[in-house]
């Protein structure tokens, strides 16, 4: 099953040489990504008439290829070349072509401020980990994270609030197990309290009212049973 | 001799030197002192630990601040540079402590982190 981003990831280089082409679509370790931010230090910019193409190193990797298309309407301002050893953000979509990865930017940000350098790692582990938990069964006994100061990721109890595909962690899981369940008449509400030993029942209630009210599950003998309206 | 710039280069504080020795390193830190001949440089890093670089020419203008060093780590457990450059702290200074910590949780989770 999909777990779709339509959310900007931030990621490292390595992680998006690493990560793979099936047709349109790339995924790093199972999750799909496709609009993803990096930072790093430009080491080279080259200008031509319709496009810049900049090297960015985050040290991860080699520096990668980024390439801003240039309006060539308009003169100077949003397209002035941001010069080699400045530290950007780059918000973009991550392309392949004959086998080389690179991006196409739709935003380049100097960094005003270094310690957005130091958020941003951080934003990476945390996306990163809160995708893939969210793609694993959220039956499996929920795994302690050393208080390395993150604190509680939130993939299971806890607030579970970065959105992924539009779904909180808590939706997310609860809409997994549905997916999930063979029997012909879903799953029970019971049955999902007793897999998220974590979750109240009013909050799996909550995420089965949203998820239902969004389309992706339906109740099926009664009310208290749900089956997933994406068909496997 | 490759392009160190071309490989991943980890992310290191002072109390990792002893393990990398050999490898190529990215390390972070606040300039100390520098030496009469300007080529060496003491940083401290976010535990207030320090790391000697060796600069492969002599500086030729006073430096200070925080500085993020690309090279590799030598026998001696020092770092002989590449590259370096200044952390900007015209608008916000930099919070090294904080970037210590950072680099606490990406070298423990090197498979949402990985350096290559």
């Amino acid at each position: 099953q999909r777990i779709r981003s339509q959310n900007i990831v931030p990621c490292t280089v390595s992680q998006l040489l690493a990560a793979e082409q099936v047709d349109e679509t790339f995924r790093i370790r199972d999750v799909e990504i496709s609009q993803v931010t990096i930072m790093g230090i430009i080491r080279h910019a080259e200008k031509a008439p319709t496009n810049i193409l900049y090297k960015v190193d985050d040290m991860t990797a080699a520096p990668m290829d980024v390439r801003q298309w240039v309006d060539t309407d308009e003169a100077g301002g949003e397209n002035a070349v941001v010069p080699p050893g400045t530290y950007v953000k780059v918000a973009g979509h991550l392309r392949s072509f004959q086998n080389k990865k690179s991006l196409v930017a739709f935003k380049i940000m100097p960094l005003e401020n270094m310690n957005e350098f130091t958020t941003h790692i951080l934003e990476i582990v945390n996306a990163h980990m809160i995708l893939r938990k969210n793609l694993m069964s959220a039956s499996r006994a929920p795994q302690s994270f050393s208080s390395a100061g993150i604190g509680d990721m939130g993939g299971y109890g806890g607030g579970g609030s970065l959105p992924v595909n539009g779904l909180t962690a808590h939706q997310s899981q609860v809409l997994n197990l549905i997916k999930n369940c063979p029997v012909p008449e879903g799953m029970s509400l019971q049955e999902l309290k007793h897999q998220l030993q974590n979750m109240s029942m009013s909050t799996i209630k909550q995420a089965v009212e949203f998820l239902s009210s969004e389309g992706h599950i339906y109740s099926t003998v009664d009310d208290d049973h749900y089956k997933s309206t994406d068909a496997e | 001799m490759e392009d160190v710039h071309e490989v991943p280069r980890k992310r290191i504080a002072t109390a990792h030197l002893a393990q990398h020795i050999g490898k190529p390193v990215c390390f972070v830190g606040r300039v100390e002192k520098i030496h009469p001949t300007g080529k060496f440089l003491v940083l401290s890093d976010g535990e207030g630990k320090h790391t000697t670089v060796e600069l492969s020419e002599p500086l030729d203008e006073e430096i200070s601040g925080v500085l993020e060093v690309v090279g590799r780590v030598t026998n001696q457990a020092t770092i002989m540079c590449m590259s370096y450059v200044q952390f900007r702290e015209d608008k916000s200074p930099f919070d090294l402590e904080l970037y210590n910590e950072a680099l606490k949780i990406i070298h423990e989770f090197p498979e949402y982190f990985p350096f290559g």
